[in-house]
């Protein structure tokens, strides 16, 4: 009931102010219009004048259901938009898609506040004002997409003409697969090698886990409803993601049929429907891992079909007793018994009762369960216990689980993805002249592979170091950063430590924002060029993976658009390279030309045709029946485009046990692979793999860094001063930090438990609050070794006692009016990353958001 | 004549509240007006506690205490079970939501979508404001996703002064198409359907499950229907002790 709100109070007043009548003026018009209706104040139309008006508003124009594609998280689910007049109405799901069908997770409709944000820039600006900073008004003003392009232009040829194309940086936040035009090609053929993803603040660390086990560098996709125990580590798939709207759609039924347990320090939405939650300490997921996979052994529940057993079939594991390891024959993974040996033999349920602070019963209860289910028995690994500064070797635990209970690759388990055909773009190579050759040889801007960021993405320094780019800049090491384009990101909001990035965004001289909405990071720019929305203006597509397929699912410009956008990744790049040629430079636009019409094998002539060219090249093996390879079948390019999506075959299960990728063919539990990377960084430094492990902040030594164990959590500031450990987490409506722009967000905020319409929360126990005097609505400050913000406290019963819990997402001092209380100048709410220091799990390169520091709070 | 209802599988409903904002979508509900809404509750002390969520809305009573008091007959209901509301009639006296036991109707106070008639830019010249927003996709009609579908029954936005709620996408039934909030629901948590057809999805529910209905002491006989629990936790067993 709209009482409730305090802002209701306004509205009444408002109402009252419009009352202004007499009891005479009140009786004159009740008697003048039949029906009883009533004009109430001067203000006030009469109900049927205000009727008629809103019934001319014209009568229900027939509207058309067109394909889409939701980046809202990184479900990147198939919708459909229905288009009335060129206007985007509503939104459902793609009932062609195999892996969410019609359903569809509530943040989709926020796209239709999102697209018409009257907060949109609609046209290119400059920046006028010479001073960059935080409280440093850029005083933007309109210019035209040619002068905007020309100065672009200018600036690249610039560092062209001096030998400095590697101070040319790229930065990719928001990417369809059109990605390497603008984020790799175009970076490659000016010459640089500074093109920076995002994908560390995103979860990389929860790639780590899977690809020293089973080889496999990628999110997966788990097979709940055919699964009878279901163990989530800090994962919310109801409510952030992924494949949210699919696992929404199950999870009724996967709850009668599977037990779920879920391991996660606040009360999550997942939790809530939850047969187990295992409140534990931040930063101790790895000991539960490694006691569960204690209990699986020491009590017989590994799956002898995938792990093997003792050649007499007498189980030898008993706590505290070290094994021979010739005894066991081992099947199809590699490492039980050193495992075992090295680190489980020891890890008994009281013991991790102890660190976790979860009673020693519940956690040999989940253990037994989870390994009385398998095969069908689930470890499912999200960003919470890896994103952290020591969080590789808890990514390996968690996901080693599927391996002792043979869930891995296999039905009612955990799938990696889908076969699926898109081809890559043509190679820059061949326009990489001398400039652009001897340019990319630099190091790159973000310190990947020096010894203290291994970034062990498949290879030393194969992962980016997003975060650490601010340093590379602030520092200029190993070069300063001259000319810089972003796009559809915005390190200084989404980054832990952000101020770092204000100051490291003012050194640099000349900075592009692609961007839809002016952000924290557009307010160091000295451009801003007006973005399409990838759900209806743009061309792409993106894959993702969920009920046993993978599906590839376009985006189309289906609406007409408002303002003057062009689409980051290609159209702006094409404009971009007829400008360089125009001055001289027609390496780059030749290179566009390559990508031809696959239907009429016309290069493009202009951004628009690039755009859709470039599409129909990547998606040709898909739509075009004459390069057929698998999945759905179509008649050609305007059948795909109808569906808007195309879809695997289904999984092949089992085809990777003793299959895999690894250097010893096997799931690893002793892991060959990361041994072999972890020597060649060592190497690479002339130092030993202990070194690397110490520099990078683990305490593990020896053979212990080649196999799942638990290290101690690095959590910043003293215990006395700072009593309260962080909790941070995404909040349900959150588009990616996208939607605080939207009252839909605010007005829907307690969709997540415990929070508030219209507030920004840090949900504390009561237990916790009474002491210090903090009552339900109370403004606070939560205070870190790092920073500070201010928002309003709720008393909780969900959150773990000696914690806060706060969801990121608010705190915009940019973006636009909704998001931020005063725009450009005061925010809404608090961001959770002015608390965080800028740490990493630097065997991942990841970013460290959980876990990571402790923080204090006071009433304001 | 069917006799529409809705049956809520609290089971399959896993708190998204799709159907809330998919709802305020469809019907272009103002901000602050929420014709699906919700009951939460957070039971227990850590770390016994649970949260709860009950999906609410116009339960479209039989004897729907909002009628039976509106002194101009502006809600009224439908032959098939509808509560329905007639703008034209209504006189803003609120007695509807004095009498609703349910909380489920909600009073304009203002000119509804009031942010979009702002003119002011954040960015002068290079964005819009909401009003030109607005002007140019919509023509000023309120908001520039107005969904002109609903303009079939109702006014497409009611205006100042006349109270609003859900009327189970009466014009969508016209159209022979289930209420949005159904449709939106991706766990497939809402049933709805005609009690007058002995061998409708919802008969075949409420025969299987125990319902229950919200207030159901108070006889206003609702036709929102729940089943199953949130949270059908399973527990070690015990005879307890002393």
């Amino acid at each position: 009931m709209e009482m409730k709100h305090k802002k209701s109070e306004g509205i009444l007043n408002d109402f009252l102010n419009d009352f202004q009548m007499s009891r005479r003026s009140f009786m004159k018009r009740a008697s003048a219009a039949t029906g009883g209706a009533i004009a109430l104040g001067t203000s006030f139309k009469p109900t049927l004048r205000a009727l008629a008006e809103a019934s001319e508003t014209g009568s229900a124009a027939a509207g058309e259901w067109k394909a889409a594609t939701c980046q809202g998280c990184t479900s990147w689910c198939s919708k459909q938009v229905y288009v009335v007049g060129g206007r985007a109405v509503k939104v459902r799901g793609n009932p062609n898609s195999k892996v969410n069908g019609e359903a569809s997770c509530p943040r989709v409709h926020l796209a239709l506040q999102q697209v018409y944000d009257p907060d949109r820039i609609k046209t290119p600006m400059k920046r006028t004002n010479p001073k960059k900073g935080r409280n440093e008004d850029p005083k933007f003003v309109p210019i035209s997409w040619d002068e905007a392009l020309g100065t672009i232009a200018d600036k690249i040829m610039e560092l062209r003409n001096n030998n400095e194309t590697h101070k040319y940086m790229l930065m990719r936040g928001r990417y369809s697969y059109m990605r390497d035009v603008l984020y790799d090609r175009m970076t490659k053929i000016i010459g640089s090698p500074n093109n920076i993803s995002h994908s560390a603040i995103c979860a990389e660390a929860e790639k780590f886990g899977p690809y020293y086990t089973e080889a496999y560098w990628g999110y997966r996709q788990y097979d709940v409803t055919r699964a009878r125990y279901i163990l989530l580590w800090g994962a919310d798939p109801l409510a952030a993601n992924r494949q949210v709207s699919y696992y929404s759609a199950v999870w009724g039924d996967a709850i009668d049929s599977a037990t779920i347990a879920i391991a996660e320090p606040r009360l999550s939405a997942t939790a809530a429907k939850a047969d187990e939650w295992l409140p534990l300490k931040p930063g101790t997921d790895g000991a539960l891992a490694v006691a569960i996979a204690h209990v699986l052994l020491t009590e017989g529940l590994w799956y002898k079909d995938f792990v093997g057993d003792f050649f007499d079939g007498d189980n030898r594991f008993v706590a505290g007793q070290y094994l021979d390891e010739t005894l066991f024959e081992e099947k199809h993974t590699n490492g039980i018994v050193k495992w075992w040996n090295l680190e489980l033999k020891d890890k008994t349920p009281e013991w991790a009762a102890k660190i976790t602070d979860l009673p020693a019963e519940q956690i040999k209860r989940v253990a037994v369960g989870y390994g009385r289910a398998a095969p069908h028995a689930i470890s499912w690994l999200g960003g919470g216990p890896c994103m952290q500064a020591r969080g590789a070797y808890a990514s390996m635990a968690v996901h080693a689980l599927n391996g002792i209970v043979g869930a891995v690759d296999n039905v009612g388990g955990t799938q990696q993805s889908n076969k699926e055909y898109t081809t890559k773009f043509p190679e820059p190579d061949d326009f990489m002249d001398e400039i652009a050759k001897a340019g990319k040889k630099h190091k790159k801007i973000d310190h990947r592979g020096r010894l203290e960021f291994p970034a062990l993405n498949k290879k030393p320094g194969g992962g980016v170091v997003t975060n650490n780019a601010a340093e590379g800049i602030l520092n200029a090491d190993p070069n300063e950063i001259k000319v810089a384009i972003g796009y559809m990101n915005n390190f200084a909001f989404s980054c832990p430590q952000p101020e770092r990035w204000e100051r490291a965004l003012a050194k640099i001289p000349f900075l592009v924002h692609i961007t839809t909405n002016a952000s924290e990071f557009s307010w160091f720019a000295d451009i801003l060029l007006p973005d399409t929305h990838h759900m209806f203006e743009k061309w792409g597509y993106v894959k993702a993976i969920g009920n046993g397929y993978r599906h590839v699912t376009l985006m189309q410009p289906i609406i007409e658009p408002v303002g003057d956008y062009k689409i980051d990744e290609t159209e702006i790049p094409w404009l971009i390279a007829e400008k360089l040629n125009e001055r001289g430079f027609g390496n780059l636009l030749d290179h566009f030309k390559a990508y031809k019409d696959p239907e009429t094998g016309k290069s493009p002539t202009n951004e628009k045709e690039f755009a859709l060219y470039a599409l129909k090249y990547a998606t040709q093996n898909l739509w075009d029946p004459a390069k057929y390879q698998g999945g759905d079948k179509f008649n050609g390019w305007e059948d795909f485009l109808k569906a808007g999506v195309w879809n695997s075959d289904p999984y092949p299960y089992r085809k990777k046990w003793s299959n895999m990728k690894t250097k010893t063919k096997k799931f690893e539990f002793y892991s060959e692979t990361l041994k072999d990377v972890l020597e060649k960084h060592a190497e690479k430094h002339n130092t030993t793999v202990d070194n690397v492990l110490e520099v990078c902040n683990y305490l593990a030594r020896g053979e212990m860094a080649f196999v799942p164990h638990y290290e101690e959590p690095l959590i910043a500031g003293d215990a006395k001063e700072y009593p309260f450990i962080h909790v941070d987490y995404k909040s349900r409506l959150n588009r990616e930090g996208r939607s605080a722009n939207c009252t839909w967000y605010h007005d829907f905020k307690d969709l997540d438990p415990g929070d508030v319409p219209w507030q920004d929360v840090a949900k504390i126990n009561p237990a916790d609050a009474k002491p210090l005097g903090i009552q339900n609505g109370d403004k606070v400050k939560l205070t870190s070794p790092t920073g500070s913000l201010t928002c309003t406290a709720s008393l909780w019963e969900g959150v773990r006692p000696g914690t806060i819990a706060k969801c990121y997402g608010q705190g915009h001092w940019a973006y636009g009016r909704v998001a931020s209380k005063v725009f450009g100048k005061v925010p809404r709410g608090g961001s959770s990353n002015d608390l965080i220091p800028a740490q990493y799990d630097r065997l991942s390169g990841s970013t460290a958001f959980y876990a990571t520091t402790r923080i204090k709070i006071e009433k304001v | 004549m069917p006799k529409y209802a809705m049956v809520i599988d609290l089971q399959r409903c896993v708190g998204c509240g799709a159907c809330s904002i998919a709802c305020r979508n469809e019907n272009n509900v103002p901000d602050g007006i929420y014709w699906s809404n919700k009951i939460t509750e957070t039971s227990g002390t850590f770390p016994n506690v649970r949260f709860h969520y009950l999906p609410t809305l116009c339960n479209h009573c039989s004897d729907a205490p909002c009628v039976t008091g509106c002194p101009t007959k502006a809600m009224y209901k439908l032959d098939n079970g509808i509560t329905m509301h007639d703008p034209k009639k209504c006189i803003g006296c609120r007695y509807c939501q004095y009498n609703c036991p349910y909380e489920v109707i909600y009073f304009n106070w203002q000119e509804p979508h009031k942010f979009w008639r702002d003119p002011k830019p954040v960015i002068e010249g290079g964005t819009s404001s909401p009003k030109e927003m607005a002007q140019k996709v919509n023509n000023g009609n309120a908001t520039p996703y107005s969904n002109p579908d609903r303009a079939k029954t109702l006014p497409e936005n009611r205006p100042k002064g006349v109270v609003e709620k859900c009327t189970f996408c009466d014009h969508r039934l016209k159209a022979g198409e289930i209420p949005f909030c159904v449709e939106a629901c991706p766990a497939d948590a809402r049933v709805f359907g005609d009690l007058d057809k002995p061998d409708s999805r919802v008969n075949w529910l409420l025969g299987k499950y125990k319902p229950y209905r919200l207030k159901e002491r108070l006889g206003t006989e609702p036709n929102v229907y729940y089943i199953r629990s949130f949270n059908p936790a399973h527990y070690q067993r015990t005879k307890g002790g002393i």
